[in-house]
């Protein structure tokens, strides 16, 4: 039997934004921990979330199910999302199976929040 | 055969095979030299204390010894011999077998435990026995002092725990079965999965006048069944089509949609060859499909051949989530046919379908290929990667060139190479354009 572990925790951040971090590996076995985690979060055009994946150590076709999730959530609530963090093998396979149009992508939370608030003001 | 003869087979011949029976029956529940378990430790000290004695066990009757499944209050003492007097007569009787004094008691002083350590005087047993009458062992409390004969109440105690012994046997014996069936169809549900997926792909390509095509499928693990797909088949025009792709997910599932997948691509291409069309409906057919929380969808490109006088084949190629294809040119260069920016079909709301064209020449071959022979890991434990696989063909760009079969070959080699760090099925499709067209032989003479 595989271990394969999955965290996926919420953090408030001070700027009205839902952070939420995800570290372990995302697949078939851990998918409905993010599922789960995805479904508490509140999405609204007033709070923007942003799920860090800089812990992200392997993601699936299961696992982009999940996110495309998040997306269609966050679409049906007028809420913006941002990704943070892709490692460059999950960069490239977002990039061939097309989902680098819908998602937004930002290097670090830091940057995803100055994205929003500057996109606010 | 005579009447009279029968009563000597009845009692020479079931006397061997009524124990070999009995020890069929002891294999049967699993417990010998099974490590200790709480629910066992629980009812040889619950014995102890009803009797109120020191010692008590949980025991069972093997072909030559007599093995503890519990022992309280005998430390260290695992088996012993299977001397008559206590648990191997015990296990036999159909009532409660008690040796008030062992010493005194002709059955019992012979036994090693009676005349050894640990000196037992005293021994009550009730038997396990098995719904079809075999004595598989006892629950037995042990003094070193001799006793009366116990109560009514606490020898009844004892068969009631020798009873839930049984319970507790017949309990597991069904769970293992449980197990082991749920096992075997795992397996057969496995097996059946990998017989329809090797349905889903065409036994063999039909021959396309003026083109050499080859196809294979990579099998990254035995028990998991991935889902690629492929397919080269005519249109009405004349002209043809083919298509590439993988379904999420593995096993029954992911064969499932294998087939719903390669029927609606092909259905679709006879309702509209467009390639982009028949992307599309395949789009809205795995979204009818899409159930709950599992969607259902694909990666794949799809494309139409059409012959030129000059025997050159012009392609229009679609792709959704797919990697380029490659494209090796006649010269030795390698060219990526991309569809970059092509959606996953099934799982967006509105995808958008990427369309590129391009021309095999005589000497040009394409190969198309799924991301399991991309993600590959090489030795390094970098991902292959589209530059790799695209490197790797230069670099042999001479036996590439030599038509699809020997594109394909060469590809295989790769597979050798990487075979430690391919975790995913492939499947691959070779097209290529002959250099000198033959010349059609002349009507035989003979």
């Amino acid at each position: 039997m595989t271990d394969r572990t999955l965290t996926a925790i919420p953090r408030p951040h001070p700027s009205s934004a839902t952070v939420l971090a995800v570290s372990g590996e995302l697949d078939h076995h851990t998918a409905p921990e993010l599922t789960e985690a995805i479904r508490e979060t509140s999405f609204s055009p007033e709070t923007p979330v942003v799920i860090d994946l800089s812990d992200l150590s392997y993601c699936d076709s299961t696992g982009i199910t999940v996110l495309v999730s998040a997306y269609k959530r966050a679409q049906q609530h007028d809420a913006r999302l941002i990704l943070v963090g892709l490692n460059p093998d999950l960069t490239r396979v977002f990039h061939i199976v097309g989902l680098n149009q819908i998602f937004t992508f930002r290097t670090t939370v830091d940057e995803a929040i100055d994205a929003l608030s500057a996109a606010e003001s | 055969m005579t009447v009279a003869e029968r009563p000597f087979h009845r009692d020479a011949e079931p006397a061997a095979t009524a124990e070999e029976r009995r020890l069929a029956a002891v294999r049967r529940y699993q417990l010998l030299d099974t490590p200790p378990d709480g629910t066992f430790d629980r009812i040889a000290s619950l014995a102890a204390r009803i009797l109120g004695a020191p010692m008590a066990t949980v025991s069972i009757v093997d072909g030559d010894r007599v093995w503890f499944k519990a022992a309280h209050g005998l430390p260290g003492v695992e088996q012993t011999g299977r001397e008559p007097g206590l648990c191997a007569t015990a296990a036999l009787q159909d009532e409660p077998y008690v040796v008030t004094d062992a010493r005194a008691d002709p059955r019992a002083a012979g036994h090693p435990f009676v005349h050894g350590d640990p000196g037992v005087r005293f021994y009550a047993a009730a038997p396990i026995t098995t719904a079809d009458g075999h004595g598989l062992g006892t629950v037995n409390v042990l003094d070193t002092r001799p006793r009366r004969r116990p109560t009514d109440d606490q020898l009844q105690a004892l068969r009631d725990l020798a009873a839930l012994v049984m319970d507790e046997l017949e309990a597991r014996l069904s769970a293992l079965r449980a197990v082991a069936a749920e096992r075997r169809r795992r397996a057969d549900a496995e097996r059946l999965a990998r017989t329809l997926q090797r349905t889903l792909l065409p036994p063999a390509l039909p021959s396309v006048p003026g083109l050499q095509a080859a196809a294979a499928y990579h099998t990254a693990s035995s028990d998991e069944v991935g889902g690629d797909f492929y397919d080269l088949f005519p249109l009405d025009d004349g002209r043809w089509a083919f298509f590439l792709g993988d379904v999420c997910g593995k096993g029954a599932d992911a064969a499932a949609l294998t087939s719903l997948t390669r029927y609606t691509l092909r259905a679709a291409a006879i309702y509209d060859p467009d390639p982009r069309a028949a992307l599309t409906n395949l789009d809205a057919v795995l979204k009818g499909e899409h159930q709950g929380n599992a969607p259902r969808f694909c990666t794949a490109v799809f494309g139409v051949l059409d012959a030129a006088a000059d025997g050159s084949f012009g392609i229009a190629l679609a792709g959704g989530g797919h990697p380029p294809a490659l494209a090796l040119r006649a010269d030795g260069s390698v060219e990526a046919i991309a569809t970059t920016g092509g959606q996953l079909i099934g799982l967006l709301p509105a995808p958008h379908f990427v369309e590129t064209t391009t021309r095999l020449a005589p000497g040009d071959a394409l190969l198309l290929y799924t991301d399991g022979l991309t993600e590959a890991r090489t030795a390094a434990g970098d991902m292959l990667g589209e530059d790799g696989l695209a490197r790797y063909l230069a670099d042999r760009a001479a036996d590439a060139t030599r038509g699809a079969d020997g594109l394909l070959a060469t590809v295989h080699e790769l597979f050798d190479d990487l075979s430690s760090g391919i975790s995913d099925d492939t499947a691959l499709l070779a097209l290529s354009v002959p250099t000198a067209s033959v010349p059609r032989p002349a009507k035989e003479t003979r």
